[in-house]
């Protein structure tokens, strides 16, 4: 059962489509397989439709129309399997083919492109995701086994987090498959990942995250944070 | 002025049957409200009125796609026009690749029958859109800048001189009274 889940105004940056795209892949993660914040996302659009029929017309040119019906005599509609899977797939394919047995990955995350896992420290794993249309966002996965915990950091920017698989806990609450957390400049956590089985977060960073410790700054430079 | 469920009926004509005049009377109407919406978020006059065409003929193509159980046209078309906008900022960001896959790119989806759920689903975005005219100018205008003006809340925030999380707590309070309008009876 999914217990955490965004906040309202970030879903509706979401469905406004304001998201930066880095923050955008996780949220939209967590959605697609959250019936609840599908149902606040569909009432989201509702008001961007509503806002859309209050908004005043514009004056379009006296040929638009007519363009319009020439664009559609023009081209035909595109057939949906002319487009060739794109070659950063196949690095996620591999990246997929080690996931854990019923792990989905997230649909959002289409066409990106990820590392194979590297090390980041004992126990813990991490993966560079990069999307096709915005190669700067900063996006990754973490891997992190049973008992495991991630380096205590604190952020500059915020920092979303969405459970692909496992469960950890940061001293505030559990996070299981499905949850997904927002940490901002006033969270100092260390999530710990249950004793029972490794851990999959997929997570984007806006800013900088600053880690404590040796292991932490190691990952604050590879990730480039 | 046509209600949601003529609307439903008349891209209903479009897919089924490719009726020119039920577009006519979908573009007359949407386009350029779309052209406005686009125009507000900071696109320029003339690619706004090229985008809107491009989003109806989106509506065209994509018109037996639409399932009038989840969504009205006017939010249909909102969420088109909202990704061909992201979508012409992505491109602009990395102009050798292709844009991104459409997000609902399955067009392959046959006609659903007209179920008696579209009547609910039309019944609801008429009261969002009523509880929308009377919320508090505040609340409104937050909503109006967070969906129209494609900028980040944060600067929203810079704009208006107020912190960012005055941004969100203003977007929670304003979709928590918009739902408590919707669920009171209409008078």
């Amino acid at each position: 059962m999914i217990r955490h889940h965004p906040d309202e105004a970030l879903l509706a940056a979401l469905a406004a489509g304001t998201l930066p795209r880095g923050a955008d892949v996780v949220v939209a993660a967590h959605a697609e397989r959250c019936p609840h914040c599908q149902a606040r996302l569909r009432e989201l659009d509702a008001v961007g439709g509503a806002l859309l029929e209050d908004a005043e017309p514009a004056v379009l040119s006296p040929e638009a129309l007519a363009r319009t019906l020439a664009r559609i005599d023009a081209a035909p509609a595109k057939a949906a399997a002319d487009v060739a899977p794109a070659a950063s797939d196949v690095s996620a394919a591999r990246l997929q083919a080690s996931l854990p047995d019923g792990m989905t990955w997230p649909r959002s995350l289409r066409g990106a492109a990820a590392t194979r896992w590297r090390w980041l420290g004992p126990g813990m794993r991490w993966s560079r995701v990069t999307l096709a249309d915005d190669r700067a966002a900063n996006v990754f996965l973490l891997r992190i086994a049973a008992g495991k915990s991630l380096p205590v950091h604190s952020h500059r920017g915020i920092e979303l987090t969405q459970v692909l698989y496992g469960t950890f806990h940061d001293g505030r609450a559990r996070f299981g498959a499905g949850d997904f957390d927002e940490a901002d400049d006033s969270i100092h956590h260390q999530p710990v990942v249950e004793a029972g089985g490794e851990c999959i977060c997929l997570a984007s960073v806006e800013g900088h995250v600053a880690f404590d410790g040796r292991v932490a700054r190691v990952l604050g430079a590879l990730v480039g944070m | 002025m046509p209600t949601s469920e003529d609307m439903n009926d008349l891209v209903r004509a479009v897919a089924t049957s490719g009726d020119r005049q039920a577009f006519a009377v979908l573009f007359k109407h949407f386009a350029p409200r779309v052209a406005t919406y686009l125009v507000r978020g900071g696109v320029p006059e003339p690619l706004a009125e090229e985008l809107a065409q491009e989003t109806m003929v989106a509506l065209w193509r994509k018109a037996a796609s639409f399932d009038p159980t989840r969504a009205g046209v006017s939010t249909w078309l909102f969420t088109i026009a909202r990704n061909l906008r992201i979508d012409r900022h992505r491109r602009r960001g990395d102009e050798d690749r292709p844009g991104p896959l459409d997000e609902d790119g399955d067009d392959s989806v046959d006609p659903a029958p007209w179920p008696d759920e579209s009547l609910a689903t039309a019944q609801r975005e008429r009261r969002i859109r009523h509880a929308l005219g009377r919320l508090s100018p505040e609340q409104s205008l937050i909503l109006q800048l967070s969906y129209f003006a494609d900028k980040p809340h944060a600067s929203i925030a810079r704009e208006l001189r107020i912190p960012l999380g005055t941004v969100k707590s203003r977007i929670r309070l304003a979709m928590n009274n918009l739902r408590r309008l919707i669920d009171t009876p209409q008078p």
